[in-house]
């Protein structure tokens, strides 16, 4: 199975939308993709904020305003949750509209504001798919700005230039008039019927520069809104109980004391849910555990057991790649090695979090969500609104990586405002964050490879299994159409250039929640894949970095492929010793189209494993904001290594553990190595950023520690024997 | 009872066993201070107890009676002119750009502060020992250690 490359559709005039406001102001928007009944709702915001009243036929997927007094307001709908997404995107905007970067301020507004997007943010997916969106737009108003400053001016189009918030006379720097006043003056505006030229990169004056993050003078004043951090008037606090054991059902349940302790607003008994509100979030915890609650009998499920449900050829599975005939060239002497990466917690700082506001016939969500669309559509449900009743408004978030895809404390939240008729807030403790969520699902490969004396794979095979990772979040018949779950299996395809290659993968099911982590099924896989490539490097006694080379495939990608190899060889020092007591490990990973090289220097004291060193190279086509993407290479690097050498989430006596961080234990700061980053570009279009420097980190550790002790370790977290 | 916040007086309802955390966050709104376990493990909730780093989620409000509190809402300063001062820690991890989330990072800056009223010119041991006590999910520990060493550069006028 070949990937279809990404339908690249060109922006005409017709996806604009320009609004007047009353108090001038210009109101414009990019109308690509978007839900059509949040349209009346866009025109009542507009009413709100001083916009014109009118009938809206379209509305916005993102779109930005210009007020009279210059200043540039972008709304956004992706969330921020570290990545820097306002910034860069704000970057694209306000390059092609050129306007001073201090004009320009970045919002994130909820459904029902005309920002309806269906997507979330996930997937690397937001620079790459808004910022050329993005751009044309910006360079489309500026040029209907020049249209209309020429003739505020009284002259011709061709004699005056849009630049840095003016439209200024190119004979006279005297003559101007602000992008603020013409926005005031004018009351019809035309969308020029061809779409202006976007600035060539010798022009950009934001994209591609390292300009400083536009949320963080909040975020170090402590004035950043996260969802744990809303509050709304009247409002109350929630606790939910949540199941001791997985699968456990509510039996009955009584509120015995509880209705009488202090603060105690109403327990909340339904048919498969048990809450408390109160007047302080402590009055409800204490309630909470008064309620006397049965729970139906269930397995007692361990960990043993759940591994043996993760195999290669068990129950439904799928072809994922297929070239060549891989099976008639995997007889006789093959390498063969088995890999296994366990479940882990997403672990964000901030637990899982949302206020709900719930009136008779209509309501408001504040959540700490990737998918404010979708906590829109699961709130209306469990509350009996139609969506159009329900706005659902992100938060920033303290965190994310996938767990806040889900929907889960949003609709508890609705329901138990609506139970008790007020505002309520929930914020799980960190104990229930780890059992209310989609973790990452425990994976196995199995990998066969045939190498010939030069070095060359004649034939490899993945089998993978997995637990759910994007199944959960589609209709049922997306998993009977599709058999195994593309989540799972991300990553799980052979890039090399092997004439004969197979990949195949089967889906597990579980007793728990499986979803959406960081990459999905990315990291696991090119755990899996990467070390191997190091095995199948040692079986014909070649260099790591040699025997890559040497299997790259003959096309685009194998070009980049071998860049980056060669970077990150030179970068990492591969070909000089590694200091006393040390070894070097390499991988090679493509997620979303990026490449990420990495050479891990490690060392080992007592069994323990240490990272000194992380060399990361990356090449995502082109970097809108450089420093930016050097952060988002330490951090997933980091998160990698923290996978690599420390998480693991069991089933113990029936229920996740461990229960909280400190026994959950992830990377803190003497266990960050040095991290060097260098950023590569192949083209003038960004690619994702989020995940792929996750990709290989956990192989090179791996692999600088077989260089170094001769273990091979083919297991997460990696433990010495 | 009283509590001394930042410079500020704020009346409290008389329940020491309360935690000061939520007294903070819910009850007085300085929701600057964050709940990440509630058991002194992440050091999301640091703020300075008579300019002592301390996890707020385990300090109860008889702990802190008389005692001056500090929350990272009172770590920049007002200017004569009225304009905003950042303490050289706010404006260190500005300028290095440390925050990825920046959920924990109220507790990362409170714990840098105290570390260098302490210890103004810290080592880069110094530095990893006195911060690795708060976890930090996005990674950012390598510009968070930079981030302190240059905020003692910016406290010695550099």
């Amino acid at each position: 199975m070949t990937e279809t490359p990404k339908q690249k559709r060109k922006l005409s005039r017709r996806d604009f939308l320009v609004l007047t406001g009353v108090a001038g102001g210009l109101y414009f928007g990019v109308t690509l993709g978007v839900l059509p009944f949040a349209r009346l709702k866009l025109a009542e915001y507009l009413d709100e904020a001083g916009g014109p009243p009118m009938t809206v036929d379209a509305v916005p997927l993102a779109w930005f305003e210009i007020g009279t007094d210059n200043l540039v307001k972008i709304y956004i709908p992706k969330v921020e949750m570290g990545q820097g997404i306002h910034t860069t995107l704000a970057q694209a905007a306000a390059d092609e509209l050129d306007v001073p970067w201090e004009d320009v301020s970045v919002l994130n507004v909820g459904t029902g504001k005309g920002l309806d997007d269906p997507v979330g943010t996930s997937a690397s997916n937001s620079t790459s798919s808004l910022f050329p969106v993005l751009r044309q737009a910006g360079a489309t108003v500026r040029e209907m700005l020049r249209f209309e400053g020429a003739k505020l001016l009284g002259l011709a189009a061709e004699s005056v230039s849009a630049e840095n918030g003016f439209v200024t006379a190119t004979q006279d720097a005297g003559k101007k008039v602000s992008y603020g006043e013409i926005v005031g003056a004018v009351k019809e505006w035309v969308v020029p019927e061809k779409l202006p030229a976007l600035k060539k990169s010798t022009d950009f004056k934001y994209i591609g520069k390292a300009m400083p993050r536009v949320d963080l003078l909040d975020k170090v004043l402590g004035k950043t809104q996260f969802g744990f951090d809303v509050r709304v008037e009247n409002m109350a606090y929630g606790a939910v109980a949540t199941p001791p054991r997985l699968g456990a059902m509510i039996k009955s349940a009584s509120a015995g004391e509880a209705a009488t302790m202090p603060g105690v607003i109403k327990v909340v008994i339904e048919d498969d849910f048990v809450g408390v509100v109160a007047e302080r979030r402590e009055q409800a915890w204490a309630a909470l555990s008064a309620v006397q609650i049965e729970w139906s009998e269930v397995k007692v499920w361990e960990q043993a057991e759940i591994e043996a449900l993760v195999q290669v050829g068990n129950g439904r599975g799928v072809t994922v790649q297929t070239e060549g005939d891989a099976e008639g060239h995997l007889r006789g002497s093959v390498l063969e090695a088995e890999y296994y990466t366990p479940m882990v917690f997403h672990a964000h700082m901030e637990p899982q979090s949302a206020a709900a506001d719930v009136r008779a016939e209509s309501a408001t969500v504040w959540a700490s969500t990737q998918s404010p669309v979708s906590v829109r559509g699961a709130v209306a449900k469990a509350i009996g609104l139609e969506a159009e009743q329900v706005t659902a408004i992100p938060t920033f978030l303290g965190g994310g990586f996938g767990q806040k895809i889900n929907n889960i404390p949003a609709v508890q939240a609705a329901r138990l405002s609506k139970a008790a008729g007020q505002a309520v807030h929930l914020g799980y403790r960190r104990t229930e964050d780890f059992q209310n969520g989609y973790i990452r699902p425990p994976s196995r490969s199995v990998l066969r490879a045939a190498v010939n004396k030069n070095g060359l794979i004649e034939a490899i095979e993945h089998k993978q299994a997995s637990g759910q990772v994007a199944f959960p979040f589609f209709p049922v018949f997306v998993s009977k159409v599709m058999g195994a779950d593309f989540g799972a299996y991300r990553g799980a395809q052979i890039r090399y250039g092997v004439p004969h290659k197979r990949v195949d993968a089967w889906l597990a099911d579980l007793p728990f929640k499986t979803g959406w982590w960081r990459g999905l099924g990315m990291l696991a896989n090119l755990f899996a894949i990467e070390s191997f490539m190091d095995e199948l490097a040692v079986s014909v006694g070649m260099d790591p970095f040699l025997f890559r080379l040497a299997n790259l495939p003959l096309d685009e990608l194998g070009g980049r492929m071998k860049k980056v190899l060669e970077a990150t060889r030179e970068k990492s020092g591969w070909d000089t010793p590694a200091p006393e007591g040390r070894a070097r490990g390499m991988a090679l990973a493509m997620d979303v189209g990026t490449l990420v090289g990495c050479v891990a220097e490690v060392s080992v004291k007592n069994k323990e494993i240490r990272v000194h060193k992380l060399t990361g190279v990356v090449d995502a086509g082109m970097f809108v904001n450089p420093n930016g993407a050097a952060s988002q290479m330490e951090g997933g690097m980091n998160m990698a290594l923290s996978s690599a050498l420390f998480e693991e989430t069991q089933v113990k006596n029936g229920a996740l553990s461990p229960t909280n961080f400190g026994a959950y234990k992830f990377l803190n700061n003497s266990a960050s190595p040095e991290i060097v980053v260098e950023l590569l570009e192949s083209g003038d279009e960004p690619l994702g950023m989020g995940e792929p420097p996750l990709g290989p980190v956990a192989p090179a550790v791996a692999n600088a520690v077989f260089a170094l002790t001769g273990q091979r370790l083919r297991r997460l977290p990696l433990k010495l024997a | 009872m009283d509590l001394s916040i930042n410079g500020k007086l704020y009346q409290v309802e008389d329940s020491p066993n309360r935690t000061l955390l939520w007294v903070l966050r819910d009850e007085l709104g300085l929701t600057g201070t964050k709940f990440g376990c509630g058991v002194g493990i992440c050091g999301s909730c640091t703020i300075q107890i008579d300019g002592v780093a301390t996890r707020s989620c385990l300090t109860m409000l008889s702990q802190v009676e008389g005692k001056q509190i500090r929350t990272l809402e009172g770590l920049a300063t007002e200017n004569p002119d009225g304009s905003l001062q950042l303490h050289p820690v706010q404006e260190a991890f500005i300028e290095l750009q440390v925050h990825q989330c920046g959920y924990c990072m109220s507790g990362q800056i409170m714990q840098a502060a105290a570390l260098l009223d302490e210890n103004p010119a810290p080592s880069e041991e110094e530095i990893i020992a006195g911060m690795d006590r708060n976890l930090c999910r996005c990674g950012a520990y390598p510009r968070i250690r930079k981030a302190v060493a240059r905020a003692a550069e910016i406290a010695a006028g550099g």
